[in-house]
């Protein structure tokens, strides 16, 4: 398996490796989570933007940004996804980067309803 | 301890400041490279840094280049957060000059005990400046004074003489003794002598500007150079450094003890360029027409008295009578 690909057995959100790396500091863990709600759909839209536009290097820097937030925040699946966009954009893969968004925008998909569960147990 | 975060990404950002806070560092957090570079190049700007790779306006190895260009300030150790894994990439930014890199998602216990390896760099730094200050300050000061020692005084007095005929300035140079210091010592003992001249010493130094030098030249000679100073004053400002050491006693562990000095006084702009030997010949000579008048006074040198001054048969200063 490539390093850039989405590993199938890996959670979409690995919460207990989070907590262990931000010391079990949950009001931490929703500060960064209400950080992520906001940077990250404003991040993919101006995603979405440079792919529709062909723009490579653009493309890659967000992409690039979007893998190291997913990262730190534990969705190593989607932050693959963003690395293998990431690749295709440095290596010049112009007509397979709509399908890397549309993979990327999927992982995210099973992604963000786990941290809006979080959120709402947490609320509660 | 004071520690720069640069990233643009506030997620990163944030878990940072909190690990790095909770470990009791000072943080400081800034959005891209430029901002860094500027916060690194303040004079107490942070000496710790874990700089994201990629950034707007400067990326993390761009900010290690131009911190290590800075080889006169103290060093800065620089960690480079990367999600780049390869191992080009890795050795690329240690070349840039970064003494460490970690890959994103960061361990915070794993952060720390790399930043905990920086501070011993750190402290290894310190100590090898403080030594080498060490050095150079025992290289250039009198150890009992704690003045410039005579060679450090001579070669300042070189360079200003250079520059104030460059600039059409002039130095005044004073060379002083205390009157009848071999009766402190032979009276009162050596360890006398040493208070009072180290308390001379403190005299002189406070009764001048900051930018002004005072050096102790020999035993109980000591050389005070008035950096541009205006001849129509030098006089006056010779005789109340004269007067800071006549004033008042002197208190020692065996009592007051009241001293006078002598100085020769000698106005670069009088002259034309010379040596600095032939300054410090000539200044000489006043300061033994000073003790000549009956000491506690001061003789300026001037050049139509250098031929006068010339035919009479002076003791050189080793052997002038104190």
């Amino acid at each position: 398996m490539k390093k850039s690909e989405p590993d199938l057995q890996e959670p979409a959100w690995n919460q207990a490796e989070l907590l262990e790396r931000v010391d079990n500091d949950r009001e931490l863990l929703r500060e960064l989570l209400t950080i992520f709600k906001e940077d990250f759909p404003r991040t993919i839209c101006s995603l979405e933007a440079a792919v529709s536009s062909g723009d490579l290097k653009r493309s890659g820097l967000l992409s690039h940004t979007l893998k190291g937030m997913l990262l730190n925040l534990g969705g190593a699946r989607a932050a693959a996804a963003a690395a293998r966009l990431e690749e295709l954009a440095t290596a010049g893969e112009i007509a397979a980067l709509k399908g890397a968004l549309d993979a990327l925008e999927c992982e995210a998909g099973k992604l963000l309803p786990e941290l809006d569960a979080y959120m709402t147990e947490v609320r509660h | 301890m004071k520690i720069l975060v640069a990233d643009d990404e506030a997620l990163s950002r944030r878990m940072l400041e909190r690990a790095l806070e909770r470990a009791g560092y000072e943080v400081t957090c800034v959005e891209n490279g430029k901002q860094a570079l500027e916060h690194l190049c303040k004079p107490d700007g942070p000496r710790l840094a874990l700089l994201d790779w990629v950034m707007p306006e400067l990326d993390g190895p761009g900010v290690c280049r131009a911190v290590r260009t800075r080889s006169e300030h103290t060093y800065v150790y620089i960690v480079l957060l990367t999600s780049k894994g390869s191992k080009e990439e890795i050795v690329l930014g240690l070349e840039s000059g970064a003494d460490d890199y970690l890959t994103k998602p960061f361990n915070a216990e794993e952060l720390r005990a790399r930043l905990r390896v920086g501070e011993r760099i750190l402290l290894l730094e310190d100590r090898l400046v403080e030594a080498r200050e060490n050095m150079r300050f025992r290289a250039t000061h009198d150890p009992l004074t704690s003045l410039l020692n005579r060679g450090a005084v001579m070669d300042l007095l070189a360079r200003e003489l250079h520059r104030s005929y460059r600039e059409q300035k002039s130095t005044a140079i004073l060379l002083g003794d205390v009157d009848h210091f071999k009766r402190v010592n032979d009276t009162l003992g050596h360890v006398v002598g040493d208070e009072v001249l180290v308390e001379i010493a403190s005299r002189l130094l406070a009764s001048v500007r900051s930018y002004d030098f005072v050096g102790r030249y020999g035993g109980e000679e000591f050389l005070v150079v008035l950096n541009s100073c205006d001849p129509a004053f030098a006089p006056a400002r010779a005789e109340a450094i004269r007067k800071s050491v006549a004033n008042r006693p002197i208190q020692t562990a065996k009592g007051p003890v009241s001293l006078t000095m002598s100085f020769g006084v000698l106005l670069s702009a009088d002259w034309g360029p010379r040596p600095v030997e032939e300054f410090l010949h000539d200044v000489d000579t006043a300061l033994y027409r000073a003790k000549d008048a009956g000491r506690d006074c001061l003789r300026i040198a001037k050049p139509d008295a250098k031929a006068e001054a010339s035919h009479v048969s002076l003791p050189q200063p080793a052997r002038r009578a104190h």
